[in-house]
């Protein structure tokens, strides 16, 4: 049983190979840290996870079905639009920049996709929007746009926003990355609650407190390879590779 | 005093033209921002046929006079096929601003669009919305706000060159200023004629503000 499995995932950007290789399982509810300098290629193994970007080759089960297998860049899976929807519906994606709707208050952001693509009916999209909003510690902040909100704040919504759709599994690239530091930690706050509730999480983050406390396991990437992973303890007080440990002193 | 007697008596004429030079610019620009959309977003897909034909547009009407498209669909069209020979001057006058006009607007419009952020469509995508309704529930909705600035100087510009239809006979503002300053020798026809003009231009720009405004609430 796993819920992602990645084998021999390969991205190259025209003649920048991103990614070499990059095999990985993730448990149901397992939270799964992968920590790494910057250019390791964590952003892009997540986006090929949810398809905002296209592997060249590997395979991707979600929830034990094969999602893709390409080669060359090829799919070689054959799914129906509609299919292919129903597996990537079972990951949410949190970024680093938020990418809220600006246009829309904080809770239309978190009723939008449920009432667009799953056609909740209005009323209860609104319900459900009110109390993730409220789960986030925002209960206060339904109505407000989103240039009125913190930056603290706007994740804590776009966290809300990816729950809505109930995936299986959320994505977090480098969530507090481009927030002020005494506004990381009501997100980290949020993301422990939704830990400790069971969610299986896949973190890119440079919070090592984070990873201590929260992960199950941490993965280190160092130029578009998984070069180590284990429990948090392992890898932070024994790291194996040079690199690692190289890497864990800059950031500590 | 003679002179604001003259101007009095020019009046009702000088507005009735003012009425065609308004609507020539409006029902083209309204027909123009409907083709426009088409364009633009012909433009942006990944169809390569569809978004090349479109270019081909675009680059046509931008790349060649106006003046010389007006000539073109009044007088060379009918020449060459019969069938099309447009009788109203202002409808022929219509049809060459509207093709014009939306070669402009589709820029004005695909530029909004791609302006905006690429992470909202990111974000959609990764929440299950199909790409077309990312575009109809995200992107688009928040390039409006973008495109009125440029589009009301577009409807500014349109104002304004409406008065090559004069050129054509038909009796806009511009041309009825010319009547009536030939037929009776005064020049003076042109100052109430160009403050119509300024009238008509700060009473669009106005309404643009305003709109604009409305559009921009959540920033
Ligand atoms: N769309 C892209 N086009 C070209 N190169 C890219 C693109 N996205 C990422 N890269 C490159 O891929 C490498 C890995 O990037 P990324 O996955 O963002 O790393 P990380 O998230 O670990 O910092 C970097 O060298 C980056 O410049
Ligand atoms: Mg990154």
């Amino acid at each position: 049983m796993s819920i992602i499995k990645t084998e021999n995932i390969c991205k190259s950007f025209g003649n920048l190979e991103v990614l070499k290789n990059v095999s990985l399982t993730v448990e149901p509810g397992e939270v799964v840290v992968i920590i790494g300098p910057s250019g390791a290629g964590k952003s892009t193994y997540l986006r090929c996870l949810n398809r905002l970007e296209k592997s060249t080759s590997g395979k991707i089960w979600i929830d034990d079905q094969l999602f893709e297998d390409r080669a060359n860049g090829h799919n070689q899976v054959h799914h129906t639009a509609k299919e292919r929807a129903a597996v990537l519906l079972e990951m949410g994606m949190v970024f680093q920049r938020f990418n809220l709707f600006p246009h829309k208050t904080a809770l239309e952001n978190v009723m939008l996709a449920p009432l667009a693509v799953k056609h909740v009916p209005e009323k209860e999209a609104r319900e459900k929007a009110t109390a993730l909003l409220q789960r986030v510690g925002l209960g206060d902040k339904m109505d407000a746009y989103p240039s009125k909100l913190s930056g603290g704040q706007q994740q804590r919504v776009a966290i809300a926003r990816a729950l809505a759709m109930e995936p299986k599994i959320m994505l977090f690239d480098e969530p507090t990355s481009a927030l002020d530091p005494e506004l990381v930690g009501d997100v980290l706050n949020v993301m422990k609650q939704l830990a400790e509730d069971g969610m299986t999480m896949l973190v890119v983050t440079h919070e090592m407190g984070f990873a201590r406390e929260v992960a199950d396991r941490v993965i280190f990437m160092y130029d578009g390879a998984v070069l180590e992973e284990g429990r948090p303890e392992e890898i932070f007080s024994n790291p194996k590779h040079e690199r690692t440990r190289q890497f864990l002193q800059s950031v500590l | 005093m003679d002179a604001l007697t003259k101007i009095v008596n020019w009046m009702p004429a000088l507005l009735q033209a003012t009425g065609t030079t308004i609507s020539l610019s409006v029902l083209s620009v309204a027909a123009a921002l409907v083709f426009a959309v088409v364009l633009a977003l012909g433009k942006i897909s990944a169809n390569p046929v569809l978004s090349n034909l479109c270019r081909a547009y675009i680059f046509f009407f931008r790349g060649t006079p106006l003046l010389m498209q007006l000539f073109f669909i009044y007088y060379t069209l009918p020449q060459l096929i019969p069938a099309l020979n447009i009788q109203s001057r202002f409808f022929a006058a219509w049809l060459a601003f509207t093709l014009n006009v939306a070669a402009y607007l589709a820029e004005i419009i695909r530029a909004a669009i791609e302006s905006i952020d690429k992470g909202q469509m990111e974000a959609s995508r990764a929440l299950g919305l199909t790409r077309r309704q990312a575009m109809r529930l995200v992107i688009i909705p928040q390039a409006y706000r973008r495109m009125i600035p440029p589009i009301c100087n577009e409807f500014v510009m349109v104002l304004k060159d409406t008065s090559l239809v004069s050129i054509i006979a038909l009796t806009d503002l511009t041309y009825q200023t010319k009547i009536i300053a030939s037929n009776r020798a005064s020049a003076l026809v042109y100052i109430p004629a160009m403050l119509i003009y300024l009238v008509i231009t700060g009473v669009f720009t106005f309404i643009f503000n305003k709109l604009e405004k409305r559009l921009s609430i959540y920033e």
